[in-house]
């Protein structure tokens, strides 16, 4: 059984999620191959360590367009036979990849984490119940199977060299969906609610001065800074920045907490988070109650060994 | 000589003729008025009226008797007391001239008002005049010189020029005072002319007239002074009777109504909704809306402004004063189906159009703790909580709510719990215990503990919860709770004005308790405790329930709680308002303070007037709204416990309460002057129990 | 205009959990039903195209059980005009999307509305799949949305980073809908109670061969409760920063 990985790009440049899917497709037995679908195929350097096959899919779209990246997908499982098609789990794949899946009636599950042989087939891990549980998944009675892997999980591929290259026509087709522009969020907009990591202090902060040393810390470790309630009272932080029933509920992957007892109010907008971590002076401190990991401690004493660390 | 006088004694009888004239006139604008205000209380939605007999003697004691109007303000009782009887007797007195003028002398020949009964009177009247002047002045000086923040009719919500408010309590004060002036005036002319010596029993008018003798008028002039001076005053009163339902005086007539047909379960028992209701049918969205008692009321305000001063949610910065939502109900009443909209003068209002937005404010509305201090202290028993309640509920059903508490409501449906918990978890507190708790669903159980949403979920309440466990378990009470199978009360669903949901979340409870055995409902929740023991009645749930201060009293009184020692604490306690004011359990939680050992202070406002918390009214489940800056109630509570000084704990008995207090104490950086202390915890402390830890870091046995 | 409107009602877990005695699936007593959180902004983005244009249908439609009424009781509260339940007992992406294809090809709507992942399974597939079923164009991950008479529509599609990606498209189209495109109404309980008298067309519809299986369901190990940590501030700084690398990879 051969490995399909579909590159994905965003504006002239290859995502690094794409890496990823290289270094997955490595755990699988068989060849591997990677699909660029674009404009200019050739643009997009795809000779990474495990690739054996590069192919360009021409198409008539710069960027993303759902109907054409469907009509080459398709066009590259029907003319390949590929056992397992790997793309990443992204907002653009989520386009398209599916569509494929279903019509052809192959095997598919969505924001994979793991992967496994067991025998023949490919064993795929993803979460259930809000990341609750996990589970095994397989593919009975299917000869091929699209998995769409979660970013991040797998290390990205080296370069390496080797593969040769082919190319894919693809007829040209119906767009019924195209890109006409990109816009950005407009820049200082800090949206709480979509960052992974949050860094989020509160009454232990005491001062008004201490603020600009945090949010240096949460740059420096990746995350975004936010509050709770008595910060924005105070009028130090503006209430975007505020995590809790009357501010923003948050659901980071980590949610680190400085110096918050964890009042009920600020709880019910962050105890969904992935993981939470609290440091605050008080043992008694009702955030405990709700954190995964707590400890007793000075929120600047900790913040200053976290800064030497990052 | 006899001792009386002559009525109309200069008159002519054309002259007499006219001045019945004039009554007839006065009493027609005056009927008319009247007449017309009743139109205006029709047209709102109708409702029954119970036992209007005994309403009625209620009232005429609470009129009478000032017992409303006294509370928590003696010298401004005092004043309306002096106008109200001055003004009465002075009224009533012209009224017996009448009667013997018009009924007994030409029908039954029968002459009372002279001899003794003349003096008596007379003495009497003047005596009374008197008073009605001195009470004026008292108001005069409240409202002129002392200022008092309650008549200061600035608005919380927008900058708006009040004066001609002002300038009608002025005018209404002026009237009075010129017609008692005037009274006493032609008094004096009158005895000046002949000074009969018995008119010594009028005594002010008869010292008046001897300065005027004395000065050097002659009986021809004091008789012409008297003659304007009669129809002065004359043209005065009756005109100012002809215009009393047009205006500020209209409270002497629609206060004494209100206070007779007011629902004193009013803000406690809210009304049900109509069987399968029309959206039109849900809540208060026009002035039409409002029911017949509810119109009546806005006339009866007389903008005293102790409501203004008792709520918590203004003191705290709120866009709410219960008095300006009263006075722009009125408003709208008056310029849409009232005098105004007859008459055609401006401000008017379209009687179709929505208040919701003009006049009234959704934040105005959002405000509102629901807890009762307006209701409570209004003079003339207006129902603020049962109005904004009303409205919410249109607010509710249009969807026009803040994403907090949609979020809350949509969680309260989907877990029946406002924490948007797994059911499983409600009980998960019990888990953590050393003893086994009675599953109230499988086995009977003599008292049935209704634990709460905060009691069960919030961390810092179930220190509490498990601490009046172990205190139970202790004194060996048969109890038992309802496991996952318990739903929130829904106290605050239905002040919130999702009364659907209200009525889901009982209907389902209900089933619940009636299929289990138990004598008595219990909880440690006012809010829980108020809706189980007087809202569910309606809906069929009736079940004898106490909260849990009224129980350990119970235990500590039959001596099941040995108390091992006295606390050696100085102490106060908050009345929860759904405990206090709503249901009058002021008592028990004091007693056994008490029974603790404990020196109990009391906070300066306490029991009818607490002070909310601030969580009440579904408030705890949505965004801020008072402006940064502004102390919140919570916080203002916490520095009047702590200028009582030396205080170790602010004791409470509600778990709201629990939640805001502790949440106050760090907020205002009180942390290390005073701790919070929940009843159940110093009971528990009293206690002493073997191996007595903090509930939490004792080991507990899982069965798993 | 008429807008089909998919809708599911999913499974949420406590903290607590058993499984069934295969192994295969939680324990259905530890699971507590709702309305997909995407779908109130798609029944509500699809409520506001109805408004936008002044007429319309708005059909509502899931995939389950009798219980599954529900969630359509609250679409209609809100404001849906019908409410079609499929009954099967397809719970994978593919064999839903086959269901509800049966009932789009029959009403022939100009736009078909599903949530960009349903908070249970988060496969994120459904929408798409739909699409692929029935050959109609799928603009995924919308966070604006505006659709006119003519025959064609834009939106936002929201990629990683904030980054909007501007589409114009033609109709008919399955569109995804993310969170946060406006601020669903709320349905009363008194709207629900009316909805229940509103009737619901079911049909039924084989599941067919799911796109996944399930081998085993496990809980992953992890701490249960506050971990504390102990040690000096630089002990607990170095075993946050273990902790934070670990969870975000």
């Amino acid at each position: 059984m051969s490995v399909l990985v579909v590159a994905e790009h965003l504006r002239g440049k290859l995502r690094d999620v794409t890496r990823e899917l290289v270094t997955a497709a490595g755990e699988l037995p068989g060849p591997v191959a990677v699909a660029v679908i674009a404009k200019d195929p050739a643009a997009f350097d795809v000779r990474l360590a495990g690739v054996d096959e590069i192919v360009h899919v021409a198409v008539d779209c710069e960027e993303f367009e759902s109907d054409v990246y469907r009509a080459a997908l398709e066009a590259l499982i029907r003319e390949r036979r590929p056992g397992v098609t790997l793309l990443g789990f992204t907002v653009n794949s989520m386009g398209y990849a599916p569509a494929v899946a279903a019509k052809l009636g192959l095997g598919f599950a969505s924001d994979v984490h793991g992967l496994a042989q067991s025998g023949d087939a490919v064993v795929a891990t993803r979460s259930f119940y809000g990341a609750k549980v996990q589970a095994e998944v397989d593919f009975p009675g299917r000869e091929q199977v699209v998995l769409l892997l979660r970013p991040t999980v797998w290390p990205q591929a080296e370069n390496g060299g080797g593969a040769s290259t082919t190319s894919l026509p693809v007829p040209a087709g119906a767009s019924r969906a195209r890109h006409r522009s990109f816009e950005e969020q407009p820049p200082g907009d800090v949206d709480i609610t979509t960052a992974d990591f949050l860094l989020s202090v509160g009454r232990g902060v005491e001062d008004k001065d201490s603020l600009p040393e945090l949010a240096a810390l949460a740059e420096k470790m990746g995350a975004v800074l936010s509050v709770s309630r008595p910060l924005v009272d105070a009028g130090w932080m503006p209430s975007a920045r505020q995590v809790g029933q009357s501010g923003k509920t948050v659901k980071p992957k980590v949610y680190l907490a400085l110096g918050i007892s964890g009042a009920v109010q600020h709880l019910a907008g962050m105890k969904t988070s992935g993981t939470i971590i609290a440091v605050n002076t008080d043992p008694e401190a009702a955030i405990f109650g709700t954190a995964h990991y707590g400890a007793v401690a000075d929120l600047f004493d900790v913040a200053e060994e976290l800064d030497k660390l990052y | 000589m006899t001792e009386t006088r002559q009525t109309f004694a200069q008159l002519t009888h054309w002259e007499i003729a006219f001045w019945y004239g004039l009554i007839v006139v006065s009493t027609t604008i005056f009927l008319a008025g009247a007449v017309r205000l009743v139109v205006k209380y029709r047209r709102g939605r109708p409702e029954g009226l119970d036992r209007i007999g005994p309403r009625l003697a209620r009232a005429a004691r609470i009129v009478l008797s000032h017992s409303w109007i006294r509370r928590r303000d003696p010298v401004a009782a005092a004043g309306h007391l002096l106008i109200f009887y001055g003004f009465l007797v002075l009224f009533l007195g012209s009224g017996v001239l009448a009667l013997e003028d018009d009924v007994t002398k030409p029908l039954f020949h029968f002459q009372f008002w002279r001899n003794g009964f003349y003096l008596g009177y007379s003495l009497f009247l003047d005596v009374f005049g008197l008073g009605l002047a001195v009470g004026l002045a008292v108001m005069a000086v409240k409202r002129g010189l002392l200022r008092p923040t309650r008549l200061d009719y600035r608005r919380p919500d927008r900058s708006e020029n009040r004066a001609r408010y002002v300038l009608g309590d002025w005018a209404f004060l002026g009237i009075l005072f010129f017609l008692a002036l005037t009274g006493f005036l032609l008094e004096a002319f009158r005895i000046a002319e002949h000074d009969p010596s018995f008119e010594v029993w009028s005594p002010l008018g008869w010292s008046v007239a001897q300065a005027f003798r004395a000065a050097g008028m002659t009986g021809q002039e004091a008789a012409s002074a008297h003659f304007v001076q009669w129809w002065v005053h004359g043209a005065v009163a009756l005109g100012f009777v002809s215009s009393i339902p047009y205006t500020k005086a209209v409270h002497m007539l629609a206060g004494p109504a209100n206070v007779a047909v007011r629902d004193d379960r009013a803000g406690k028992r809210l009304p049900l909704l109509p069987p399968n209701p029309k959206p039109e049918e849900v809540g208060y969205g026009r002035i039409t809306d409002l029911t017949w008692r509810h119109l009546l009321s806005l006339d009866a305000c007389t903008k005293c402004g102790k409501c203004h001063d008792a709520c918590p949610a203004r003191a705290g910065g709120y866009p709410l004063s219960p008095r300006d939502l009263i006075l722009d109900l009125r408003e709208v009443a008056e310029g849409a189906i009232g005098l105004r909209s007859v008459g055609g003068i401006a401000p008017l209002y379209d009687e179709q159009a929505d208040l919701l937005g003009n006049p009234i404010a959704a934040e105005t509305l959002w405000s509102c703790t629901q807890c009762m201090a307006c209701v409570e202290i209004c003079p003339v028993g207006i129902e603020h909580v049962p109005i904004i309640n009303q409205l919410r509920r249109r607010l509710v059903d249009q969807g026009e709510l803040d994403t907090m508490l949609q979020s809350t409501l949509e969680a309260v449906h989907n877990t029946g719990n406002s924490f948007g918990e797994p059911k499983r978890k409600r009980a998960r507190w019990a888990k953590e215990l050393p003893f086994e708790v009675k599953d109230a669903r499988r086995e009977p159980t003599e008292q049935l503990w209704f634990v709460g949403d905060y009691a069960s979920f919030d961390p810092r309440n179930q220190r509490a919860t498990k601490a009046l466990a172990r205190i139970l378990h202790a004194a060996d009470v048969d109890f038992g709770i309802l496991f996952d199978a318990e739903r929130t009360g829904g106290c605050d669903v239905r002040r919130v004005g999702e009364e659907g949901l209200w009525r889901s979340l009982a209907e389902e409870n209900i089933e619940t308790l009636g299929n289990c055995d138990f004598e008595r409902i219990f909880s440690s929740d006012p809010h829980t405790f108020h809706t189980l023991r007087n809202e569910y009645p309606l809906l069929g749930g009736e079940w004898p329930v106490v909260h849990h201060s009224q129980l350990l009293l119970e235990l500590i009184e039959a001596g099941r709680l040995e108390l091992s020692r006295p606390l050696p604490y100085r102490v106060t306690y908050h009345d929860p308002c759904t405990l206090g004011r709503y249901n009058g359990v002021y008592e028990p939680p004091r007693r056994v303070l008490r029974a603790l050992g404990l020196d109990l202070v009391d906070l300066p406002r306490n029991r009818d007037n607490s002070f909310c918390c601030g969580a009440g009214g579904g408030r705890i489940w949505m965004k801020e709204i008072a402006p940064a800056g502004s102390r919140r109630p919570s916080e203002q509570r916490i520095d009047e416990a702590v200028a009582l000084g030396g205080v170790d704990y602010f004791v409470v008995a509600c778990p709201k309460d629990v939640a805001m207090f502790e949440d106050a104490i760090k907020t205002s950086g009180r942390q290390g002057t005073i701790e919070l202390r929940e009843l159940s915890e110093l009971v528990l402390e009293a206690l002493d129990l073997p191996a007595d830890a903090e509930p939490e870091t004792e080991t507990v046995e899982e069965e798993t | 205009m008429k807008v089909v409107v998919c809708v599911k009602q999913v499974a949420a877990l406590g903290d607590e959990v058993e499984f069934t005695a295969d192994g295969r699936d939680v324990d259905p007593d530890f699971l507590e039903h709702a309305l997909n959180e995407w779908d109130a902004y798609s029944t509500e983005a699809a409520l506001r195209i109805r408004e936008a244009l002044g007429s319309g249908e708005v059909v509502a439609v899931t995939v389950g059980g009798g219980k599954t009424e529900a969630v359509l009781r609250r679409c209609l509260a809100m404001g849906a005009d019908r409410g079609v339940r499929i009954e099967s007992p397809a719970a994978d992406p593919f064999a839903i999307a086959r269901a509800l294809a049966s009932v789009v090809e029959r009403e022939r709507p100009e736009l078909v509305l599903c949530g960009v992942q349903s908070s249970d399974s988060v496969q994120a597939a459904t929408g798409a799949a739909l699409a692929g079923l029935l050959d109609l164009p799928c603009v995924a991950v919308v966070t604006k949305v505006d659709v006119g008479g003519d025959g064609r529509g834009s939106a936002h599609r929201e990629l990683e980073g904030g980054l909007l990606d501007v589409v114009d498209f033609d109709l008919p189209a399955v569109l995804t809908i993310q969170t946060g495109i406006n601020e669903p109404r709320y349905a009363t309980l008194r709207a629900i109670k009316q909805a229940e008298q509103q009737e619901i067309e079911v049909l039924s519809c084989p599941a067919g061969e799911p796109a996944y299986s399930v081998r085993r369901m496990f809980v992953p190990v992890r701490g249960e409760g506050a971990e504390m940590l102990s040690g000096s501030p630089a002990q607990i700084a170095a075993r946050i920063a273990e902790i934070v690398n670990e969870r975000l990879a």
